[in-house]
């Protein structure tokens, strides 16, 4: 395959994609998602926006212009400052510290979604705050974009499920806690819970969901550690990033220091000295 | 057997009423039918010796005992449970005996069929003092649980898993840092290549290897994270 005819791209290379190739409101691979805008506005948490083609322009809610559209489609004054509407034309690419991301429509339903997964939603959905805290209800009919860590699985109540592999349910009346202490009962149990000895299984508290709908899980909620971008990696050889400092101080040249008399500069560097 | 992979990151244990299995505690991600968690203080299986023998050799991870109770629900038919596990993200390999031994760090466990005979065993007695070195540098220690007979094990990994084969002629050469597990009848011994490069802070970085030789499959991960 010679992708766009370019002859310096070796066979079988993916395809480099422009504003032309990219999807319009589709997933361009498991970790970033595609959103085109042509003068529609779309709600997105702050710093999930990674690139974007054409003028597109990103207001804090707050912003006078917005409030019409923050009156009828944002009821969540306590995530307010993390939102932002994005308004234009153009393409926009959306990923979050390398969590699957999807996306999902809803149809005059609802679904509740724990906040730090919810990356981005139609206007023509209501995000409402959820009685369980931390959550977050979409309620009507557009497209929404989520990340979760690992693949997102579905799966039918009856069922417990760990509070911290929980992404979200949708039409679910009843979610509840469970709590299960059954092996703290009886007279080793007792001495158990007195003393402390056996440790809990880290299991006891669950919430549970009965009747119909759909529960969304994910392997777990532990967040990947960030790293602040463009930050040259701390190894020797790699110029510009010292080794570990204090170790590698009197070594080399820090970059944004005046060199002193009487050494090597550059010539220095290139030895290893 | 009872564990089926979801997706990279998730297992599904299916459990019958009778059976149980060892999972790492806090590892359970939900699950459906009547099922119990029981923080196991022996942190496996055997009798107190084995307990003491764990925590003097440091394999004593926090385990749970995932149970189904016998007898008839409501519906009159025989229970089942179906638990999905994960933990922190990481991977997951799934990795069945048939009667042959596993050799694994303990926090690695996820999840191990409680048919399977659990023990620990020295680095020391595979290649005495070089056995510990090699332990030290792979992250083992000097001790390392094994796990022997029919049964699966979902072990977990930073970054996806390779299982690479070991014949008798293709001995496998692994960085130890990226080692996850191996089993079989598989010889192992660290390949040193130090030189004066290494000395003076220009090595490649690739000075310590671990080989394997003989028969069975050696685990790896595709990165060279520490769990």
């Amino acid at each position: 395959m010679n992708p766009a005819g370019n002859p310096s791209m070796p066979a079988g290379a993916p395809a480099p994609l422009d504003p032309m190739s990219l999807p319009s409101d589709d997933s361009v691979n498991a970790y970033t998602f595609c959103v085109e805008l042509r003068g529609s506005q779309w709600f997105l948490q702050k710093g999930k926006m990674i690139a974007y083609y054409g003028s597109i322009e990103f207001n804090g809610i707050g912003h006078g212009r917005l409030d019409r559209l923050v009156r009828t489609s944002f009821h969540s004054p306590l995530h307010a400052s993390d939102w932002v509407v994005a308004e234009g034309q153009g393409k926009m690419l959306l990923a979050d510290r390398a969590f699957d991301v999807n996306s999902y429509d809803l149809e005059d339903g609802n679904l509740t979604i724990r906040s730090g997964n919810l990356l981005a939603f139609q206007p023509t959905l209501a995000l409402k705050q959820s009685i369980v805290p931390g959550f977050l209800t979409l309620i009507g009919t557009g497209k929404f974009v989520a990340a979760s860590n690992g693949p997102v699985v579905f799966m039918e109540p009856p069922i417990r499920v760990d509070p911290q592999a929980l992404v979200g349910w949708a039409d679910c009346p009843s979610p509840c806690h469970h709590y299960d202490h059954g092996y703290l009962t009886g007279v080793i149990g007792g001495v158990r819970a007195l003393t402390g000895i056996g440790g809990t299984s880290g299991e006891e508290h669950q919430f549970e969901f009965v009747g119909a709908g759909t529960v969304l899980l994910q392997s777990s909620e532990a967040l990947m550690a960030e790293q602040a971008t463009g930050a040259l990696p701390q190894q020797a050889g790699v110029p510009g990033g010292q080794g570990a400092p204090g170790q590698h101080g009197q070594r080399g040249q820090q970059p944004g220091q005046p060199r002193l008399p009487g050494q090597l500069g550059d010539l220095q560097r290139r030895f290893g000295l | 057997m009872p564990f089926r992979e979801i997706n990279s990151k998730m297992v599904e244990a299916t459990i019958l009423p009778g059976q149980r299995l060892f999972s790492q505690r806090g590892a359970m991600l939900a699950y459906k039918g009547d099922v119990t968690f029981t923080p196991n203080i022996q942190g496996g299986q055997g009798g107190l010796a084995s307990m003491i023998g764990r925590r003097v050799a440091n394999e004593a991870t926090p385990l749970m005992t995932v149970e189904v109770p016998q007898g008839l629900d409501d519906q009159g038919g025989t229970p089942t449970g179906t638990v999905l596990f994960g933990h922190g993200g990481h991977h997951i390999q799934v990795i069945t005996l048939s009667g042959d031994t596993l050799y694994v760090e303990a926090d690695r466990l996820l999840a191990f069929d409680g048919t399977l005979q659990q023990g620990t065993m020295f680095m020391g007695s595979q290649g005495g003092v070089m056995g510990m070195v090699r332990g030290q540098v792979t992250g083992q220690g000097l001790f390392t649980t094994t796990l022997k007979g029919q049964g699966s094990v979902a072990v977990m990994a930073h970054g996806g898993v390779i299982e690479v084969p070991i014949t008798p002629q293709r001995p496998v050469h692994v960085d130890p840092q990226a080692y996850v597990a191996h089993h079989g009848d598989v010889r192992n011994k660290l390949s040193t290549a130090l030189g004066w490069r290494d000395m003076v802070g220009r090595g490649s970085g690739e000075a310590f290897q671990l080989e394997l030789s003989g028969s069975g499959a050696v685990y790896v991960q595709a990165s060279e994270e520490k769990l």
